[in-house]
């Protein structure tokens, strides 16, 4: 796949150590136009947007936001936790602004499967259809996401 | 016909490499802006060569203007006045302004290139903050994910700080991280001690800084820092103290205390120290040992994830209801947060509304 000029700068602040400690792409060798490509199949075959997905994951962020970032439950069976660190992220796609570094834990008490995300990931979906590369610190499997949040 | 194309590319290739020429030459000629002069606080002039930005202008000259993310526009922290000679706010700088700031002509100074002659307002405490070069003399570990780390000042260099204040930290490249990055991190240790300070440190995931300082960092290597910044710092009156802090935030408690036990104090002090597990807590022993110490200080730790297995006997939940036995006047009440934005914001809410402190009377240090 060509990249343009633009892509390559994208690539570059993607790689571990640019913005964060191992970076957005994990062990995936795709670029990160095909990892976006391959999710939003995933979405369609699922029948839910990026954007209906970063809602959900900003829905649950805000609750433990309103709980001032202590451990709550929201709609009976999610268990929510955000903790709040020093600092803040700029968006690898170079979009203006930067996030908090806060990191929320979703756990679905039902299934006991639980998911981190940071305030940035919630962007990378919402604005880009970006859910990190396989095995990256903070990927989000869109599958997981939509069966185990909606 | 091969004569012909060889000479082809030799003409392609000489008309190239008088185009990149050019390109070299009209560069050095086009940003060559001389010499120009940034006035500070219409009090001092700078002479410095122009073309670089503000905040590195002033660094070359020992001004530091604090900045986490080393002058990339993604902080916020170097923000200060340019009132003449800056240009027009850059899109870089927008989202990290208030309209209010901008109004104010507050611009982010690593964003704002010094190409003519320029006038900035910057707080005069800024004239105070130093490059300091440090050895590491030790390393302790608190928890699993937060370290203390004292750094030894090179020969003949001393800090001056407040308790309360913080530094920041300048990474080296590691493994693939090929910049450097600045950090800040509170000054845990007392300000009586002048050739080193203590910072404590939490692991951050895919933290930068923390992920060197907790897999990198030994005993021995050499760390530059600058400080000390901020204005969270214990204010000198006779008024009560309520601290608060979770995390990471015991750092500049901590200091504070040990200040306060160097210069002495018969103020009542109540620290809440908000925690997860047991597993969070740290400090419990420095925190007794200041209860033996004070005529009148108590340590108040809260654990909101207290396990059966754990044991806990202490007090469990939110830190506010807590405070009303710590709380003897509010209108002779200090508090001092130190942690992330929700936890401040929940307590500075309480402490107004539910218990009559002042907001003037609230300093805090926000993670957020």
């Amino acid at each position: 796949m060509k990249h343009t000029p633009n892509d390559k700068k994208i690539m570059a602040k993607m790689q571990a150590g640019v913005i964060t400690y191992s970076g957005f792409l994990g062990k995936d060798t795709r670029d990160f136009n095909q990892i976006i490509a391959d999710d939003e199949m995933v979405l369609d075959e699922l029948g839910k947007t990026a954007e209906e997905i970063a809602n959900r994951l900003e829905y649950f962020q805000q609750k433990s936001f309103d709980a001032f970032e202590a451990s709550t439950l929201v709609d009976k069976i999610y268990e929510v936790d955000t903790e709040v660190v020093r600092g803040y992220l700029p968006c690898p796609f170079m979009h203006q602004g930067v996030y908090r570094k806060s990191y929320t834990t979703i756990t679905n008490t039902k299934s006991g499967k639980s998911f981190t995300y940071s305030a940035l990931n919630i962007h990378l979906i919402r604005a880009h259809h970006f859910f990190e590369g396989k095995k990256s610190h903070f990927r989000l499997e869109p599958r997981e996401l939509v069966a185990e949040l909606f | 016909m091969l004569i012909r194309i060889l000479e082809d590319i030799a003409l392609m290739s000489g008309i190239g490499v008088i185009l990149a020429l050019i390109l070299v030459l009209a560069q050095r000629w086009l940003s060559n802006y001389g010499e120009v002069t940034i006035n500070i606080n219409g009090k001092r002039d700078l002479t410095v060569t122009g073309g670089n930005s503000l905040l590195s202008s002033l660094s070359d000259e020992q001004i530091f203007i604090p900045s986490a993310c080393g002058g990339r526009g993604t902080c916020g922290a170097c923000k200060c006045q340019v009132l003449e000679g800056g240009g027009p706010i850059l899109p870089t700088e927008k989202p990290l302004l208030t309209k209010a700031e901008m109004a104010d002509n507050v611009r982010l100074s690593c964003q704002v290139k010094v190409k003519s002659d320029i006038k900035i307002q910057i707080p005069e405490a800024i004239f105070n903050i130093r490059r300091f070069n440090s050895v590491i003399e030790e390393i302790v570990d608190y928890t699993y994910d937060i370290k203390g780390v004292t750094f030894k000042l090179n020969e003949g260099q001393s800090i001056d700080f407040k308790a309360g204040q913080y530094v920041q930290l300048e990474t080296k490249p590691y493994e693939k991280i090929k910049q450097k990055v600045m950090r800040a991190y509170s000054i845990s240790s007392k300000p009586e001690i002048r050739d080193r300070i203590q910072l404590i440190i939490r692991l951050v995931p895919e933290g930068v800084c923390t992920t060197w300082v907790h897999t990198q960092l030994k005993v021995g290597d050499k760390v530059d820092f600058t400080g000390a910044y901020g204005d969270f710092y214990l204010r000198d009156t006779a008024a009560d103290i309520l601290f608060v802090a979770g995390g990471s935030g015991s750092a500049p408690i901590k200091s504070m205390l040990e200040h306060l036990q160097e210069v002495g104090t018969n103020r009542k002090m109540t620290y809440f120290f908000g925690a997860r597990t047991t597993k969070d807590l740290y400090l419990d022993e420095e925190m007794r040992a200041f209860e033996e110490f004070f005529d009148d200080f108590e340590y108040v730790p809260v654990l909101s994830h207290a396990t059966e297995a754990e044991n806990w006997q202490g007090k469990t939940g939110y830190l506010m209801p807590y405070f009303k036995d710590a709380i003897r006047d509010p209108k002779n009440t200090e508090a001092y947060l130190c942690g992330s934005p929700g936890m401040i914001a929940a307590v500075t809410k309480s402490l107004i509304n539910d218990y009559g402190i002042a907001e003037e009377k609230i300093y805090y240090d926000s993670f957020g």
